[in-house]
């Protein structure tokens, strides 16, 4: 059977994931946590669908990374207050054991970003380090796809992809429009399909009206990159850009601030990443220091750890919305 | 742990190790019950990962607030492997302590408009 299949390799990977506890409490608790895992996967699998089961299993790992730390630093405070000896396995063993599972979970199943400049300013800010889900929306092929439940991206959902000047670099941004899609902006107000789109998640900090970035597509003054250039002359059908298939078009919540699909192109599917899981962490430091690695930002961190830590934003989920259509005005 | 003078008035609870309290309230349950029980009580507002599940069930254990159970109340679904978890005398107490604070705070939000009389649910 698929479904139970699907859950039984999630029970595996699960058990593995386990070895990041302190010894003491997985010998403990191990047998019996993957056990009620593997049920309630199995249990939700089967109630409501593979792709809740999996969503279960998405929260167990984040569920997982916050208790291995507050129980490594339990086992921590009881060995130092009990002043036992030594365990027979030492103690940087012990936590060698859990960075290597951090270091299995971090490069295939999620990536750590940092995120430096503030086009999505509003949802994520600058200085937010974020987890990404690199399955979301990975193609997982012919035989996976059966196993994970593939969702393909939608409108709406923030995106971390390869940016398409330089696929060194990685952005975040929202899809605004998928292939078919017609866009354009009149007054700072996006249009799909012919429809006024109501985005809450947006935010607009300059007063002034300026062409081509708030009624687009017109021909700019000049162009900033070629794929723009293309987008313009390619793709512009009565006053409109119509996304190509293949491609996203996609916009910073920060409209104002953004560089976006407006003013390079189109972004291919294959070049996105993931999705954002979480913010794991949120420093408040300039965008130099978060793209290039620095002495002063390793000084400054040590220094005002406490005080530069945005705690509120830990652990936050960046927002998922779709924006409303209004009804066709026009 | 030693008995703390403080003993009438327990300290507040966590939300997870609240409702644990709660689900352990109708009778001895082992760990994926507990789970599934939480889940329905809060109409899936709050879901417990298995880490938080034994990590509070742990420190749960600790302070005397719960007791494992030899016994095997549900034969059907035994499982040779499964602990079955029971509230203690203490738990009692401090879950009912803590349900009496939530209680005054949502009396206290609803004569302040905050709260609707019917949408008494989750507070």
């Amino acid at each position: 059977m698929q479904e139970s299949t699907f859950v039984r390799g999630l029970a595996r990977i699960y058990a593995v994931m386990l070895y990041a506890y302190p010894r003491e409490f997985r010998l403990e608790y191990g047998g019996e946590m993957t056990q009620v895992f593997r049920d309630r996967c199995g249990y939700l699998a089967r109630t409501s669908g593979v792709a809740r089961a999996f969503q279960f299993a998405m929260f167990s790992g984040m569920d997982w990374f916050k208790t291995t730390l507050n129980e490594r630093f339990a086992a921590a405070r009881t060995s130092i207050s009990h002043a036992r000896k030594p365990a027979a396995r030492g103690f940087v063993a012990e936590w060698a054991m859990t960075i290597l599972m951090y270091l299995f979970a971090t490069t295939t199943l999620v990536q750590a970003y940092v995120v430096p400049t503030g086009s999505m300013e509003g949802t994520i800010r600058v200085g937010d380090h974020v987890l990404v889900d690199r399955l979301a929306y990975s193609d997982p092929g012919a035989f996976g796809r059966h196993l994970l439940p593939y969702r393909d991206i939608r409108r709406g959902d923030i995106v971390v992809f390869h940016y398409p000047e330089n696929t060194k670099q990685d952005f975040v941004k929202r899809v605004i429009g998928l292939p078919g899609d017609r866009i354009h902006l009149a007054g700072k107000q996006v249009y799909r399909n012919g429809r006024r789109l109501i985005e809450p998640y947006t935010q607009h900090i300059a007063p002034e009206v300026e062409p081509y970035r708030d009624d687009f597509p017109v021909k700019p003054e000049v162009f900033t990159t070629p794929r723009g250039e293309d987008m313009f002359h390619h793709h512009v059908f009565n006053g409109e850009v119509v996304v190509p298939p293949g491609t996203l078009f996609v916009m910073g919540d920060n409209r104002d601030n953004s560089a976006d699909s407006r003013y390079w192109g189109f972004v291919p599917r294959d070049y996105v990443v993931g999705k954002p899981l979480f913010i794991y962490w949120s420093y408040d430091a300039p965008t130099e220091d978060l793209t290039e690695w620095s002495l002063s930002h390793v000084v400054d961190v040590t220094e005002h750890f406490f005080t530069k830590t945005r705690w509120n934003r830990i652990f936050q989920v960046p927002r998922y919305q779709a924006a409303q259509e209004a009804e066709a005005e026009q | 742990m030693p008995k703390p003078p403080a003993e009438i008035d327990p300290p507040p609870l966590t939300p997870p190790v609240f409702h644990i309290l709660v689900a352990l309230s109708e009778g001895e349950r082992h760990g994926y019950a507990i789970m599934q029980d939480v889940a329905s009580q809060t109409n899936d507002s709050l879901q417990l990962g298995p880490g938080t599940l034994y990590g509070c069930l742990k420190r749960m254990l600790a302070a005397g607030l719960v007791e494992e159970s030899d016994e095997r109340p549900d034969p059907e679904l035994d499982d040779s492997r499964r602990r079955y978890y029971r509230m203690t005398t203490r738990g009692q107490h401090a879950v009912r302590a803590e349900a009496e604070r939530l209680a005054n705070a949502v009396t206290a939000a609803k004569t302040r408009r905050l709260l609707d009389a019917k949408a008494g649910g989750m507070a």
